[in-house]
């Protein structure tokens, strides 16, 4: 508490010299930067992390800022990563999180662990890993809350996800292509339960939505509004739409409807 | 960088409490599978083709299922249904979240398929302890391929490392031990062909690279290495942008096959990883494994490669050594695509600037002829010439 104390303290000098997505070891006294602050763009992500960049480019990775920093033996990496808006960067997170492990606000969403922090805010996706193997927790928290500070936009979560009842909701997160596995469905939300997952896809106009319902009927070989079917993999299934949404439920447990659920759902989307 | 890179940085945190194990036991004559050298095979419907993966004797489909993307397991599930055998996921990837996701997508049909994942560490100790969560995580007691994760030089593949996948090997918690290589494959690959440990090398292969690195990926087949290769639809197809040039062109249906048809038409790689997000583009590569490399793809193929080669260093490493000013090519090449690719400018002059002196001084105005060529095409002594120009 007292490192975030003093951490908010010196603050605006460090912002002074910064652009608002950079963070800096200086935010945090004690640290210093090893090595030159690194800067990535979605053309050039892979050269940082090679193996990994296509998750991040999934997301409408924009770009990435990072430092080093270190403190006697000890050392903490901090990169924050900025995405197209909001609720892309709120995906990476949420696709990132683990979900045995509590949530805190930090942010629109976070996760501290003894060596790594990922938490979220606006556009805006941070990561700080800690070594060597010991418990980091301290200054993890007070370079998070700082880099919260530093970060420009709202700690508002996506509206979406106040869509979906939250009783019994085991995860829910931004799907950026192909929600249940079928390109049709472009992009949207998924919340997992016990009983099945729900799903909210919005399309750019009614008529746009419709059509998606039209490919979806031909594609099932199912007709209805709403369109109710049992596939192999998405199991009982809904889709219903409600002006420019596409809502329902998949993989729906004997003993629930989901046509109730669907319309249950979409009751709630605006 | 001390013990602070970003392959531990992703890994950092990782690992929470074991829960009970779903470990389950695999079969006998999976395990215990002599080493084959059959020839391509086919079935009824879906057609399928396999291949055997080098000396390991294992028979995949040449269409494999890279999950790294994946957001919806029944993707998974459907593609080992209709018979793809080999899947491919990364401690890494999500942060762990895919090593779950694909453990249970593919629960209850793990005994008939080839599954590998990877360990980003560098320590033998680390690398064991991602390979128990690996194991956890997927609900298994073994995977048939462990590789160590994208790694671009020979050093990097330490003593160490090699002893870790050993002892995971004696401790039948893996099958087959391999690397994963993104970059320098050029040095990396002839170097894991000559190293007896090495069983399976994991490359990114695509047609905007395959000329230069076909020699190393030919050498390692013959050396009985199983060869797959990943990145086979050259990135440039998933980033490409409303206005580029060729969007609509690269975006319809079926273009991402004729990627896909140019590296299974090498008999010198044994399977592929292409990610999938989609049941269509499942059912789209389905078909690529049956279909031939035809002319339609060469010419969709060569527009693509018009538009990038002179510009773009792939960093193969070809040209390491060649310039007889000793300039490092690629790197300063690098450098220029920071501000020319990227808008960075001041990033590229950093990096120029860091370059040793009697580097940043050479002038390729100066010489008469450049004694570098590029495979690719890349117009080297006037990119270079344009690098020094807005740096030094």
């Amino acid at each position: 508490m007292k490192a975030l104390l003093v951490a908010q303290a010196l603050l605006p000098a460090a912002l002074a010299l910064l652009p608002a997505q950079t963070p800096s070891c200086e935010l945090v006294p004690g640290w210093t930067r090893q090595g030159p602050a690194r800067a990535y763009e979605a053309s050039n992500l892979f050269e940082y992390m090679d193996g990994n960049a296509e998750g991040y480019l999934l997301y409408g990775f924009v770009a990435m800022h990072g430092v080093n920093c270190v403190n006697g033996g000890d050392s903490i990496l901090i990169d924050v990563s900025e995405f197209a808006d909001a609720d892309s960067a709120y995906g990476m997170y949420s696709a990132n999180r683990d979900l045995r492990l509590p949530a805190e606000k930090l942010g629109a969403g976070g996760q501290v662990t003894p060596r790594r922090v990922i938490f979220t805010k606006d556009r805006f996706y941070a990561e700080l890993a800690a070594s060597p193997d010991k418990d980091h927790t301290p200054a993890l928290r007070a370079f998070s809350a700082a880099l919260e500070i530093m970060l420009p936009g709202s700690t508002a979560v996506p509206a979406a996800l106040a869509w979906f009842p939250a009783d019994g909701q085991k995860s829910a997160r931004l799907v950026p292509e192909s929600v249940l596995g079928l390109r049709l469905l472009k992009r949207g939300y998924v919340a997992e339960y016990e009983f099945g997952k729900a799903f909210v896809v919005q399309e750019s106009s009614p008529e746009a939505a419709a059509a998606v319902m039209e490919k979806l009927r031909a594609r099932f070989g199912v007709s209805g509004d709403p369109l109710q079917l049992t596939d192999r993999y998405l199991g009982r299934l809904c889709f219903m739409r409600k002006g420019s949404y596409i809502v329902g439920y998949a993989n729906v447990a004997e003993g629930h409807d989901p046509s109730v659920l669907a319309a249950a759902l979409a009751a709630r989307v605006p | 960088m001390p013990d602070s890179s970003r392959r531990n940085f992703l890994l950092a945190g990782l690992a929470v409490p074991a829960a009970a194990s779903a470990a389950r036991p695999f079969a006998d004559d999976q395990k215990h599978a002599a080493p084959l050298r059959t020839p391509v095979v086919s079935s009824g419907e879906p057609q399928l083709r396999y291949r055997i993966l080098g000396d390991t004797g294992l028979k995949v489909t040449s269409v494999g299922f890279g999950c790294m993307i994946t957001s919806d397991a029944s993707v998974i599930e459907r593609a080992a249904d209709v018979g793809i055998t080999y899947f491919d996921t990364a401690r890494v990837y999500q942060s762990g979240n895919n090593e779950r996701m694909v453990g249970a997508a593919l629960k209850g049909k793990r005994q008939n398929l080839t599954l590998s994942s990877k360990t980003p560490s560098k320590t033998k100790e680390a690398a064991l302890a991602d390979l128990d969560t690996s194991l956890r995580e997927l609900g298994t007691d073994h995977l048939d391929i462990w590789y160590l994760h994208a790694k671009t030089k020979p050093a990097e593949i330490t003593d160490e490392l090699i002893d870790a996948q050993q002892t995971a090997k004696k401790a039948g918690k893996i099958r087959f031990a391999g690397v994963s290589t993104h970059s320098g494959q050029a040095e990396l690959i002839p170097a894991l062909t000559a190293n007896p440990h090495i069983d399976v090398i994991l490359t990114a292969y695509n047609f905007s690279m395959g000329q230069t690195l076909d020699p190393a990926i030919a050498a390692a087949h013959k050396a009985g290495k199983g060869v797959v290769a990943m990145k086979v639809m050259a990135g440039g197809f998933r980033n490409t942008k409303p206005g580029d040039k060729l969007y609509n062109t690269f975006k319809k249906d079926g273009a991402l096959l004729s990627a896909l048809r140019w590296v299974l038409k090498s008999p010198d790689i044994d399977t592929t990883i292409p990610s999938m997000t989609d049941m269509d583009q499942l059912e789209e590569n389905l078909k690529a494994m049956t279909g031939g490399f035809t002319k339609s793809d060469e010419g969709l193929l060569a527009r693509q490669l018009e538009r990038i080669a002179p510009l773009y260093c792939r960093m193969c490493g070809h040209c390491d050594g060649s310039c007889a000013k000793g300039l490092p090519v690629a790197d300063i090449l690098r450098c220029l695509t920071y501000a020319d690719g990227y808008g960075q400018f001041s990033l590229g002059r950093e990096r120029f600037l860091e370059l040793p002196a009697e580097v940043a001084q050479v002038r390729c105005d100066s010489c008469s002829t450049c004694t570098v060529t590029c495979p690719h095409g890349v117009r080297v002594s006037e990119r270079l010439g344009r690098a020094q120009e807005l740096f030094a």
